[in-house]
């Protein structure tokens, strides 16, 4: 029923760069994302922000895509995986999931990304539990959460240390 | 009232199809002129990994770095048939079809190899083919080259077939599978009894896995496997209405969160399999079978209580602590 | 989804007459987290949608006297990290903790959760607790303020006006020596539906006696309102074990239309006694 005439141009910035685009109302922002921006990095899972996959970082909260309606994010700053880091030049916690075995199917994984690294952002240092905070509205189905709990406690372990004033002579 | 209980559950898993159902597995394993290997197989990887576990195999057979293979899995118009990734077989039905065509690849390269060098008793590592003399060795790129140039063929495909016998028709008995994971889980829950909600403090995980290929994968199936235990003995149901699934969503449905993860210890125990790919068995299933028994033996302990029925959530333990009272107070 | 109108207000002057103009056709949308499920399972059909988070005024936290206004669109998350609510309503800060996780923190609002009216909500009892008060506007009323408590007529149903908007939620800061508690029970620990969650307000007097109490729990019934029997039995006197156990049998005998009674009933008198007696244990605001 609706035609193109019903489409509304939305602005945004989407990891750096701004996004022109002719959205419907009822578009959510993840669909606009994945389907006329092509960041299908940004997993489409439940759509009704049970499962986190669709985690981007907006004005530098971590968000539900989902959840958000793309008109709602006119003006906004999006960050979404593909802004984090490329094959050649990889992020710390892209990095760090890598060695330490946290990837297994992946389709949490870019979400589980997005959300640990609002984290750190926010706290550059957090404790176990606030690591486990931190993910909790991300669902895996395959990991336990373990090693993807390690490997986000590994860049905070780092940024630890990297902050520890140096006590040489 | 919280209290604390212990429970162990204990498992042994037929690894692959069993009871003379077909079980084949295929690779393909091609050397290039250049001497990049391109590997084929239908197996797939939805995250289990394996295939990084072909890549390793295949370059300790060749003496390449496994991260130097191409790997082609899971297209039905290049890679032979090797099944489904089902019944934790991958590791133990298509490795061995890995390991299989790799050595005889690289019997026909050595051959050449020897020819060359003019020397028996070859090893294949760092890239290189060696004899016992330094100064007789060859890269693994010029004897692709050679043996490209020589004709000689360097395009393998084996085939695993591990279809048991089935078991006697009349008595039961029999091997039904070709080979058996095991694992003990132990489990400490804290219960509170007030609210019939329990919480996993932690497991431990022991696996027989016959080889860990690669040790930090296995670690990430059991830790995986027992929150799906977890899930399966604390949380998740799927329940119906009139036909009517009412647990459709992932807000209804639920799984374990990074909140609910309990401490989890795995101890990965190496008991060779004669028959596996340098001794390995699966450890896909296995990995969350023994979780919900041990569970339901550590709320027994803590309660006294035998929880029969599936999910053991809060509503359910409740009703068992509620029913117990009141057996108590009529007797 | 059915098509519709989406209406981007800068202030709240020009909401209430989008409002006011729209009528019944119009939704508000705040953090979206309860309605944009409801919109893609089409269980609201509006015509237009009224997008209220660029209006500045309806935003923050600020002190005006004794009273602590909370913009409807202040998110859970800049709930949680307030100074002036962890100093002076931190029953608040527990409560908006319970929420989802942090993603629906971040985006789901104080106001939304009170609009919404739905039965599970975490953060309206414990506004109720706190003798919450709502600063609604609309074209036709002006201003008005009505008790967080007669918020909510039914489940998802409020007793405002379709062309009102909640535009403040005031709340006085705690006296000095209030001691409170919260609790949510659920069967995961995050991303949960609540069984139950209860609230707790009080206050002793030098005697040692309840001199203020408010008891709210949200989840039990379809509305989230105090429970007065139980109040009545305390309040006045002290909080012996005797009398907390007397308080149990009142609360849950008040309560009524409870979904599965027969786990719910049993286990809410447990966790009453539980959060009032770690409300009676705790420290109390400055
Ligand atoms: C995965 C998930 C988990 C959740 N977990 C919890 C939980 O644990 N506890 C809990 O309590 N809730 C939970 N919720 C529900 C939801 O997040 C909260 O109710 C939240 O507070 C809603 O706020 P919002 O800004 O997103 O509201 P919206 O969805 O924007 O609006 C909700 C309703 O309020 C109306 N409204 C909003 N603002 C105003 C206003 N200023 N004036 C008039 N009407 C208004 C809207 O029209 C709509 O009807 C969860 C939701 C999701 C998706
Ligand atoms: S797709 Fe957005 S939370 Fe699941
Ligand atoms: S890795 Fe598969 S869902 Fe997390």
């Amino acid at each position: 029923m609706a035609g193109k005439e019903d489409k509304v141009l939305l602005r945004m910035k989407v990891n750096g760069e701004e996004a022109e685009v002719a959205v419907k109302p009822t578009w959510t922002l993840l669909r606009v994302l994945r389907e006329e921006l092509g960041f299908t990095g940004t997993k489409k899972g439940c759509e009704q922000g049970d499962c986190g996959a669709c985690t981007v970082i907006m004005d530098g909260k971590a968000v539900n895509a989902c959840l958000v309606l793309a008109l709602q994010a006119e003006s906004k700053e999006i960050e979404t995986i593909e802004g984090l880091g490329t094959a050649d030049a990889l992020h710390p916690l892209q990095k760090s999931f890598i060695e330490h075995g946290a990837v297994q199917c992946g389709f949490c994984t870019p979400g589980m990304l997005m959300s640990a690294e609002a984290l750190l952002r926010e706290n550059r240092k957090p404790s176990l539990e606030e690591i486990k905070i931190g993910i909790s509205g991300n669902l895996c189905r395959c990991t336990g959460y373990t090693k993807i709990i390690k490997a986000i406690e590994s860049v905070s372990q780092k940024n630890r240390e990297a902050l520890t004033p140096f006590r040489g002579q | 009232m919280k209290k604390r209980g212990l429970g162990v559950g204990c498992m042994f898993y037929g690894i692959g199809f069993g009871f003379s159902r077909q079980d084949i597995s295929a690779a393909t394993i091609e050397i290039c002129e250049d001497g990049s290997v391109i590997v084929r197989s239908g197996e797939v990887d939805y995250g289990q990994g394996s295939d990084t576990i072909f890549c390793q195999m295949v370059g300790e057979e060749l003496g390449i770095p496994y991260d130097s293979i191409q790997l082609i899995t899971a297209d039905t118009f290049t890679t032979p048939n090797a099944g489904p990734t089902t019944a934790s077989r991958v590791t133990y039905v298509t490795g061995n079809a890995m390991v299989k065509a790799a050595r005889a690849v690289k019997e026909t390269m050595q051959s050449v190899a020897e020819d060359i060098l003019g020397e028996g008793d070859l090893v294949f590592m760092d890239g290189e083919i060696r004899s016992e003399y330094p100064d007789k060795r060859i890269s693994f790129r010029d004897l692709a080259k050679t043996c490209h140039a020589r004709g000689v063929q360097i395009v393998e495909t084996a085939w695993q077939d591990i279809t048991t016998k089935d078991v006697d028709p009349e008595t039961g008995q029999g091997d039904a599978y070709a080979t058996y994971g095991w694992a003990s889980q132990l489990a400490e829950v804290e219960v509170d009894t007030e609210t019939g909600r329990v919480e996993v403090l932690r497991i431990i995980a022991a696996h027989d896995v016959g080889k860990a290929i690669n040790p930090s994968n296995v670690e990430g199936q059991i830790e995986g496997g027992v929150l799906q235990g977890m899930g399966y003995a604390l949380t998740e149901e799927i329940v119906q209405e009139g036909g009517y699934l009412k647990t459709g969503s992932l807000g209804d449905y639920m799984m374990p969160t990074s909140m609910d993860t309990p401490r989890i210890d795995s101890h990965i125990v190496e008991v060779a399999d004669p028959d596996g790919p340098y001794g390995a068995k699966g450890v896909g299933e296995p990995a969350l079978i023994p979780t919900a028994p041990a569970i339901l033996n550590a709320i027994c302990d803590a309660l006294d209580i035998r929880v029969t029925e599936l999910p053991a959530n809060p509503e359910n333990i409740k009703r068992l602590i509620l029913e117990k009272g009141k057996e108590e107070e009529a007797s | 989804m059915q098509n519709y109108q989406f209406h981007g207000p800068r202030t709240v002057g020009e909401a209430l007459n989008i409002l006011s103009e729209r009528g019944d056709g119009c939704r508000i949308i705040a953090g979206g987290t309860d309605l944009i499920p409801a919109l893609r399972n089409e269980d609201i059909l509006p015509d237009s949608v009224l997008n209220i988070l660029e209006i500045d005024e309806l935003t923050g936290i600020s002190e005006e006297g004794d009273t602590i206004r909370i913009g409807p669109t202040t998110t859970f998350t800049e709930i949680i990290q307030s100074q002036v609510i962890k100093r002076s309503l931190p029953l608040l800060v527990e409560a908006a903790s319970s929420v989802g996780g942090p993603t629906i923190r971040n985006r789901g609002t104080i106001g939304g959760n009170i609009c919404n009216g739905s039965p599970a909500a975490d953060v309206l009892p414990a506004v109720v607790a706190l003798d919450g008060e709502l600063e609604l506007q609309s074209k036709a009323l002006g201003t008005r303020i009505i008790p967080a408590a007669e918020a909510v007529e039914a489940p998802y149903q409020t007793r405002f006006n379709r062309d009102e908007l909640l535009t403040g939620i005031l709340i006085k800061k705690l006296p000095s020596e209030t001691r409170y508690a919260f609790e949510k029970l659920a069967s995961r620990n995050a991303m949960a539906r609540a069984y139950m969650n209860i609230s707790i307000v009080l206050k002793l007097d030098e005697k040692g006696a309840f001199s203020d109490l408010r008891i709210v729990p949200g989840t039990l019934e379809a509305v989230a309102r105090r429970m007065s029997a139980a109040e009545k039995i305390l309040m006045g006197r002290q909080p012996e074990d005797s009398l907390v156990e007397e308080a149990a049998d009142a609360f849950v005998g008040d309560l009524a239309g409870v979904w599965i009674p027969d786990y719910k009933l049993p286990v809410a008198r447990s966790v009453f006694k539980r959060v009032l007696k770690r409300a009676l244990n705790g420290s109390g605001v400055e």
